[in-house]
C-alpha cells in the first residue's frame, strides 16, 4: 500500500468460518465519512440489520480508526467501535484512547470488522501482515490486567503489543461489559465487551511496524508545533493536566448537578473531597497519557488502607468517580479507588454498573430489598466494601448480582420500581443530572445510544452562558454540539485534545495528512449524515419519539437541594423545537426531505 | 560533553518523542524505527524513556567484531554511530547493551541507536512534560 495518511484498506474476520480478508479502503471513504465513528456508521448500517439479536451470530464489532492515526496530530489516539447494543437495542459505538488504535494504523489498518461467532474462545493476534485466530483456552476466565498480561507473554513479550480485551464481565454476558485496550482504556458503554463476549473473542492483540507516511510532513510538523503550544497555555487544557478529569468535580457539585444516591440529590458536602486539587494531593501518583497527547488529563492512582491494602490503577477519571462513587453515596478516596480497581479489572463499564448498584442501593434504603435479597450484604449508600463485593457478584452472575447484570430497566422492573431506574433507552445515565443543566436533558433523550453525555456535552456551555436551568433555546446548542462531536469522533481525536486543536486546525490537519482540502461545510454535511445514519438505524427498529424519554425523576420530581434546587426538567417543547431544526418530523423521525438532502433516502 | 537524560516519574507514555525522533529522521511516523522506546508499566503506574546513554567504555562498540567495525563514536556530540553499510546485524552490540537502547532496525540488515540528531535532539525539542533533557555534564560525572 503506498497511500498517503490512511492505511487504505481494512481487515475483515469470520469467527464462524475463521476466515479473514483485507479490503481496500479508498480515500473517498474519508472524504465521505471522516473517519472512525463515521466509517463504524457506513459498515454498520450496511451490514447489520437493525433486527438483528444483539449477541447473536450477526452482529458485528466494527472498529474504525480516524484519518490521523499514527500520525503527529496532537490526540489522534481514538478508535471508535460500532455495534448493536444488547443494553439499549439501539445502534451504538464507543470510543477508546491508549496505544491501540495508532498500533493497529502502523499494522497497515484502519478498522477491523469482526463477523459471527465462534464456538471455542480465541483470541485474534494481528502482527503486520500475519494474522491468527489463536485459541483463548489459557486466559478465558481471566481478569483484564492477568489477560494483557499473559496475551502479550504468550506473543513473545513485546511491550509494543497492545491488547483489547474483555474481562469475566464479558465472559459472562453483562450487559454492560467493556472492550479494554492497554488494561485501563475502555470502549466503555453500550455493552461491546458483551457482544465480544457472545462471539467467544477475548482479545485483540496487534503490533505494527510499517510507516505512516503524511502529504506534508513538514507543514504537519509546524502545525503540531503549534498545537502544543496552545495546548500549554489553555486553561481548560492546563487544568485536565493538573486534576484530569476530575476538575469538573467541583464545578458539577457546587452548581448541584452531580449525580448523588441514584440521582436522589445533586449535591453532597462530602463529595468536596473529591475536589481535583483533593484529587491530586491525596491520590496521584504519576501522570499518564494517551498516544500523541501532550496533555495528559490521565492520572495514576494509589491508596493504601487497613481495609483494603494496597490499590493501585490508572484512574479513576471523572464519570468512574461519580457514577460508582457519589451516585453511590460513597465519601472517600479509599472506597472510590477499590471500586474502580475491581470494576475494571472484571471488565464493566464503570458508569452503568454504577448506576445500577445506585438503584440497588436506593432500594435496600426504602425497604423494598432487604438482605434476604442481596445475600446479607447491607446496601446502604456508602458502603464501599459491600459496593465491591457486588461489583463481583454482577460480573460472575451470582445472586442478586445476575439481576443487575441485565441492567438497570430489567432490576427496577424486577423489583417492581420501575420509575427508580435512571436511563434512557436502557442505558444507565453519566454524570450530569440534567435538571441542572437543561441541554444535557436533550442530549441524553436523543442520543441514539441511550443516556450517555458524549454525544454532545453541552453543560459547560450551558453554565459559561449563564442559561443552565433554561429550556428554550438549547435545541441548536445541542444540534451543533451533536455535530462537532460527530466530526471529532470521526477525525479520532480526544474530546480534551480539542483545547489546543481546534476545528480549523483539525481541518488544516486532514489536508496535511491525506493531501485532500475538507471543508467545514462538508464536515458539517458528513457529520449531520452520520448522526442521521445513526438515528436511521433505530427508526428502521420502530424507534421514535416515544423512546425519546428520560426518567420521572427528572421529569416530575425538583432537585431537593442545592443550587439546582426546585429545577426539573420540561422535556417535551425541548423535543418539539430539537426535532424541528434537526428536520425531523414531530414524531422524531428524519423527514423524506432531509434525508434525501443526506442522501440517505436510497 | 552533553549528554541525554531523562527524569521517567515525570514521563507520561505519550510517545511524542518517538514520534519526532521518526519524522525527522525519515519523514514518516514509525515508533519501531525510534531511535528512543518509552516502555509502560502497569505494575509500578511508571513510563520509561530509554535511548542510548553513550557509555564512556562504551559495551556495543567492545562487543562489535574487529573485523566489521561498523560502530564509532561521533567524536563532536559523543554519539555512538552505526555505520549501516559494514553492518552485519549480527547483533553482538545489542546483546552487550546493559539499555535495550541498540536496536535491529526494521526489516533491514542492521542496527541503529540515537545519534543525537547532530547535536540538537529532536525528542527532546518536543518532549511536552519536560523529561528529556540534554545539557552538559561535569567531566568527573563522567
Amino acid at each position: 500500500m503506498n497511500n498517503i495518511g490512511i492505511a487504505g484498506r481494512l481487515l475483515r474476520v469470520n469467527l464462524s468460518k475463521k476466515t479473514f480478508i483485507t479490503e481496500e479502503l479508498p480515500l473517498e471513504m474519508f472524504i465521505e465519512y471522516i473517519g472512525g465513528r463515521g466509517l463504524s456508521a457506513y459498515y454498520l448500517n450496511k451490514e447489520v440489520s437493525p433486527f438483528c439479536d444483539p449477541l447473536g451470530e450477526e452482529n458485528k464489532l466494527i472498529f474504525f480508526n480516524g484519518p490521523f492515526a499514527g500520525t503527529l496530530v496532537p490526540g489522534n489516539n481514538k478508535i471508535n467501535v460500532a455495534f448493536k447494543s444488547p443494553i439499549s437495542n439501539t445502534y451504538s459505538y464507543s470510543l477508546a484512547g491508549g496505544h491501540f488504535g495508532p498500533e493497529l494504523r502502523y499494522a497497515g489498518y484502519d478498522g477491523i470488522i469482526i463477523e459471527g461467532k465462534s464456538e471455542e474462545p480465541v483470541y485474534l493476534w494481528i502482527d503486520d501482515e500475519k494474522i491468527e485466530i489463536r485459541s483463548a483456552a489459557n486466559v478465558w476466565g481471566k481478569d483484564i490486567k492477568a489477560t494483557d498480561d499473559l496475551i502479550r507473554q504468550e506473543l513473545g513479550a513485546d511491550h509494543n503489543i497492545h491488547v483489547a480485551c474483555i474481562g469475566p464481565a464479558g465472559e459472562n454476558l453483562v450487559k454492560y461489559a467493556c472492550i479494554t485496550a492497554d488494561v485501563y482504556r475502555e470502549f466503555g458503554r453500550g455493552g461491546c465487551g458483551t457482544v465480544m463476549g457472545s462471539k467467544g473473542l477475548k482479545a485483540i492483540a496487534v503490533r505494527g511496524s510499517k510507516d505512516v507516511a503524511v502529504a506534508d510532513p513538514k507543514g504537519l510538523m509546524e502545525l503540531t508545533e503549534r498545537a502544543y503550544a496552545a495546548a500549554a497555555q489553555n486553561a481548560k487544557a492546563k487544568i485536565r493536566r493538573l486534576h484530569g478529569t476530575n476538575e469538573l468535580v467541583e464545578h458539577i457539585n457546587n452548581a448541584g448537578f452531580l449525580a448523588t444516591n441514584n440521582f436522589s440529590e445533586g449535591y453532597a458536602e462530602a463529595s468536596k473531597i473529591f475536589e481535583g486539587a483533593s484529587f491530586r494531593d491525596s491520590v496521584v501518583y504519576t501522570d499518564a497519557a494517551c498516544f500523541a497527547c501532550p496533555i495528559a488529563c490521565s492520572k495514576n492512582c494509589k491508596t493504601e488502607s487497613d481495609r483494603f491494602g494496597n490499590v493501585q490503577l490508572e484512574g479513576p477519571e471523572f464519570e468512574t468517580l461519580a457514577l460508582l462513587g457519589t451516585n453511590c453515596g460513597l465519601t472517600n478516596w479509599e472506597d472510590v479507588l477499590k471500586v474502580s480497581e475491581v470494576c475494571d479489572a472484571l471488565g464493566m463499564d464503570s458508569m452503568s454498573a454504577g448506576g445500577c448498584i445506585g438503584l440497588a442501593m436506593e432500594c435496600f434504603e426504602k425497604g423494598i430489598l432487604t438482605v434476604q435479597d442481596t445475600d446479607g450484604l447491607e446496601l446502604n449508600f456508602g458502603n464501599g466494601a459491600a459496593e465491591a463485593k457486588l461489583l463481583e457478584m454482577i460480573a460472575y452472575r451470582q445472586g442478586i448480582g445476575a439481576i443487575l447484570a441485565e441492567g438497570p430497566v430489567y432490576a427496577a422492573e424486577k423489583w417492581g420500581v420501575p420509575d427508580l431506574a435512571i436511563h434512557s433507552k436502557g442505558m444507565a445515565f453519566a454524570a450530569y443530572d440534567p435538571r441542572g443543566a437543561k441541554g444535557m436533558a436533550l442530549t441524553y433523550a436523543t442520543s441514539p445510544k441511550g443516556a450517555h453525555h458524549m454525544v454532545a456535552p453541552v453543560f459547560g456551555g450551558e453554565m459559561g452562558a449563564g442559561t443552565r436551568f433554561e429550556e428554550a433555546g438549547k435545541e441548536n446548542m445541542v444540534r451543533g454540539t451533536q455535530l462537532n462531536f460527530a466530526a471529532v469522533d470521526s477525525f479520532g481525536i480526544c474530546a480534551t485534545c480539542q483545547n489546543g486543536l481546534p476545528r480549523p486546525d483539525q481541518l488544516a490537519a486532514f489536508k496535511l495528512v491525506t493531501g485532500y482540502e475538507l471543508t467545514e461545510a462538508k464536515m458539517l454535511f458528513n457529520a449531520e449524515r452520520i448522526f442521521n445514519m445513526e438515528r436511521m438505524f433505530n427508526v428502521k427498529n420502530g424507534f421514535s419519539r416515544k423512546e425519546d424519554t428520560l426518567p420521572k425523576r427528572f421529569t416530575q420530581e425538583t432537585m431537593s437541594s442545592g443550587e439546582s434546587k426546585g429545577q426539573k426538567v420540561d422535556l417535551e417543547p425541548m423535543l418539539d423545537a430539537y426535532y424541528a431544526v434537526m428536520g425531523w418530523d414531530n414524531n422524531g423521525i428524519p423527514t423524506l426531505e432531509t434525508l434525501a438532502k443526506l442522501g440517505l433516502d436510497k | 560533553m552533553k549528554v541525554l537524560s531523562a527524569e521517567p516519574k515525570k514521563c507520561t507514555g505519550c510517545k511524542i518523542c518517538e514520534q519526532w525522533c521518526t519524522i525527522s529522521h525519515y519523514n514518516v511516523m514509525n515508533p519501531k524505527k525510534s531511535r528512543i522506546s518509552v516502555t509502560r508499566s502497569h505494575d509500578d503506574l511508571m513510563n520509561y524513556p530509554v535511548a542510548c546513554h553513550q557509555c564512556v567504555d562504551a559495551p556495543c562498540i567492545a562487543a562489535c567484531p574487529t573485523k566489521i567495525s561498523a560502530l564509532s563514536r561521533d567524536e563532536n556530540t559523543g554519539a555512538i554511530i552505526v555505520d549501516e553499510n559494514k553492518c552485519i546485524l549480527c547483533k553482538a552490540c545489542i546483546r552487550a547493551c546493559p539499555y535495550d537502547a541498540m536496536k535491529a532496525f526494521p526489516a533491514a540488515k542492521h542496527v541503529f541507536t540515537c545519534d543525537l540528531c547532530g547535536g540538537d535532539p529532536q525528542c527532546v525539542q518536543h518532549c511536552p512534560q519536560g523529561v528529556l533533557s540534554y545539557e552538559e555534564i561535569a567531566k568527573e560525572v563522567i
